[in-house]
């Protein structure tokens, strides 16, 4: 069967591994452009967030490349997220395409459609072959998720700019290409040294922004503009708060994905005192993860959602409370198929002027 | 001693709820104050005090809770999460009572109760047990209270339901006198969404009213009974779930396999349950072409002639059809 997966970052990298060489024909999706979103915009309900437009536009172009099946995650609420695959669905066989939505999520009662569904993915290998794998790609997703992080620390180093964009980009195609545990290890120790080689270690005072928010929008660089990138530029380091290990781990709850989830705790938390009960989506983790970055000792917060997000609106109203309370700066970003770019610009520069003269006066009075 | 008044706002799952609560409490002995139907102030408060981001009800459901602060001594907001296995309300209603406390700050001490079937079945009761005791301290009496609440809360939820065999007259075999008494007869229209858009004359700018002016024969989702609204939501591809879609969509889906002339869809801008679930209705209206649909959206402006013109025109299409269907029809 002719596969695609949507996408997100890099979660390219585990393409071959969960399609290509479980015997399924592979059907890269291109990069998210202006085009993908314009589809997505075209035929998506107007109100919906961001992450379905873009993702309804990759799979459009997939499914104009040849896909059969497309292979999208799903959940149960509250968060809208849930439903996204069966909107998307009605809304490609309406458009015409013929295909079958693969959809993992664990199911409530009708435990066959996931039974068949991963029928379908496993394409007549062997159990502990696919097993086997899966928990590849998820090392994968791992090592790729640490050099990423590692991306947002070196950038605002760096000693010739955009150096650090090269290296991730050549180590995810080789990431991507990977077929064991021991190259993937090569892999990270040869872009960990290239990391040491491009860095300017004397660089002091660099301000650090927790990027917090909703998880699509604050993964995909396409859908926040390339925000940590702009930031990286601006001199500045982000510690990202979302991330597909913290995402998959605690929804799987599976053996296979241990130690993803010790941190859910802790940040639920601290949001306590803030938001006392789980909103879905990332709404609770956003506040828990802003007063957490105070407790750090970082120096602001970003939070980016979609333009509706539900959870993210009730966090942004929070965030507020927070933010006066603790006396830390946050910024809110709402993101939506507008792609006019310069007064984002101007809101991060003039939100990272800010931060610059407070850390000045801190280190005045310190 | 004096009696403690606990205010209610009139707004979002009032509608739902208010018949229990206010028995629960009054038979408690508590006072009871409802904020005033939405008005141009209420919404004023509403939208100085929230988010501009924030959807149309909750920002009205703001403007109640601050009419209310100087009139009483708590504001009931329960935090709604969970009152049907596998469904949930909506984040912002889960989040509600945090939104109200962080926006308008110590005004007034909040109730929230935590209302969760999943922790254990009998939720309702010990959440409404906690709102209970600030009241009384005569634990029998708050169980009492809430048995008693309960069962009528029960019964009246399928009060008023509706008669199917009235939803759409008969067209053929029909002789020229009942042709002319179906020309005059009133318009079928099933307005679905969410109860505080449909029941909040000001929100939805008088809406209802206006049908019925035009000798409009208007449904609504309350009327259907929820059995049949279960049985409706089996045809989903996936179950919904959100507690209040879920009748939204049923309804819709009834009415349209009723033929019932024209369906407007209500929703509030910034809704984000309605995005999705006004795409599922809409996909549904592409197989039942005989019924005329339509999808108004409102948010804080207040401008009527819009709506007017649109109400006019979806009408004028309705009725131009059922003269062209009854001229065309066999005749004897």
């Amino acid at each position: 069967m002719k596969l695609a997966l949507p996408r997100l970052g890099n979660i390219e990298v585990i393409n071959e591994t969960i399609i290509t060489d479980m015997g399924h024909e592979l059907i890269e999706v291109p990069p998210n452009t202006k085009k993908t979103l314009d589809l997505g915009v075209r035929y998506a309900p107007e109100y919906c967030c961001l992450p379905l437009k873009i993702v309804l536009g990759n799979f459009i172009e997939a499914l104009e490349l040849g896909a059969e099946g497309l292979i999208m995650a799903g959940g149960w609420g509250p968060c809208r997220f849930g439903y996204y695959a069966q909107v998307q669905r009605d809304i490609l066989l309406d458009l015409g395409y013929n295909f079958k939505m693969i959809i993992m999520e664990i199911p409530r009662g009708n435990w066959k459609t996931l039974w068949d569904n991963i029928n379908i993915l496993r394409n007549g290998r062997s159990w502990s072959y696919m097993i086997n794998q899966y928990r590849f790609a998820w090392q994968k997703i791992l090592l790729m998720e640490k050099l990423e992080n590692k991306v947002l620390q070196v950038r605002p180093r760096e000693k010739k700019r955009g150096a650090s964009s090269l290296v991730i980009k050549e180590s995810v195609i080789k990431i991507k290409k990977a077929k064991d545990l021991e190259t993937l290890k090569r892999i990270e120790e040869d872009t960990l040294n290239r990391f040491k080689e491009i860095t300017n270690f004397h660089k002091k005072n660099i301000i650090r922004i927790a990027l917090v928010g909703e998880f699509y929008v604050s993964l995909e660089p396409f859908s926040n503009h390339y925000l940590e990138e702009k930031l990286g530029y601006l001199g500045v380091e982000v510690v990202r708060k979302n991330s597909i290990e913290a995402w998959i781990g605690p929804i799987m709850r599976l053996k296979i994905f241990k130690d993803s989830f010790k941190e859910e705790k802790e940040i639920e938390q601290a949001a306590y005192n803030y938001l006392a009960h789980s909103v879905g989506g990332e709404g609770q983790t956003t506040v828990g993860n802003v007063v957490l970055s105070h407790r750090e000792g970082l120096d602001g917060a970003i939070q980016v959602i979609p333009f509706t997000c539900m959870p993210e609106i009730v966090a942004e109203t929070i965030l507020k409370k927070v933010s006066e309370d603790l006396d830390f700066p946050t910024l809110t970003l709402t993101y939506d198929e507008q792609t006019g770019e310069e007064g984002l610009n101007t809101r991060i520069e003039a939100f990272i002027d800010l931060l610059k003269k407070r850390k000045k006066k801190e280190v005045m009075v310190l | 001693m004096k009696k403690k008044k606990i205010g209610i706002p009139y707004a979002l799952y009032f509608y739902e709820y208010f018949p229990l609560w206010k028995e629960f409490l009054t038979r408690l002995g508590a006072e009871i104050i409802i904020s005033k139907p939405t008005n141009k102030e209420i919404l004023d408060l509403g939208i100085r005090s929230s988010l501009s981001e924030v959807c149309l009800p909750v920002k009205v459901f703001y403007g109640h809770v601050i009419s209310l602060v100087n009139q009483v001594d708590y504001i009931l907001i329960p935090r709604m999460v969970c009152v049907e296995k596998g469904t949930f309300f909506c984040p912002k209603i889960i989040g509600l009572p945090d939104m109200v406390k962080t926006s308008l700050g110590s005004l007034c001490p909040i109730l929230n109760p935590l209302v969760d079937i999943r922790k254990s079945y009998g939720n309702w009761k010990n959440s409404l047990f906690q709102v209970g005791q600030i009241l009384t301290e005569n634990s029998l009496a708050i169980s009492r209270a809430f048995s008693a609440s309960w069962e009528k809360f029960q019964r009246n939820y399928v009060a008023h339901l509706l008669d199917p065999q009235t939803l759409r007259p008969g067209l053929l075999n029909c002789n020229n006198r009942a042709k002319e008494q179906l020309a005059e007869a009133l318009i079928n229209i099933a307005v679905v969404g969410h109860k505080y858009l449909i029941n909040d004359s000001y929100i939805n700018l008088n809406l209802i009213e206006k049908l019925k002016n035009m000798k409009v024969n208007v449904l609504t989702p309350e009327m259907v009974h929820p059995n049949i609204i279960r049985k409706q939501l089996k045809r989903l591809f996936k179950p919904i779930f959100w507690s209040l879609s879920q009748q939204v969509v049923g309804a819709a889906y009834y009415y349209f396999e009723n033929r019932v002339e024209g369906i407007i869809h209500l929703t509030s801008f910034e809704c984000g349950e309605d995005s999705m679930v006004g795409e599922l209705i809409h996909h549904q209206s592409y197989q039942y072409p005989e019924v005329a649909y339509t999808e108004f959206v409102f948010d804080e402006h207040t401008g009527e002639a819009g709506l007017n013109t649109r109400i006019e025109a979806f009408l004028d299409m309705i009725r131009r059809k059922r003269r062209n269907e009854i001229s065309f029809a066999p005749s004897w």
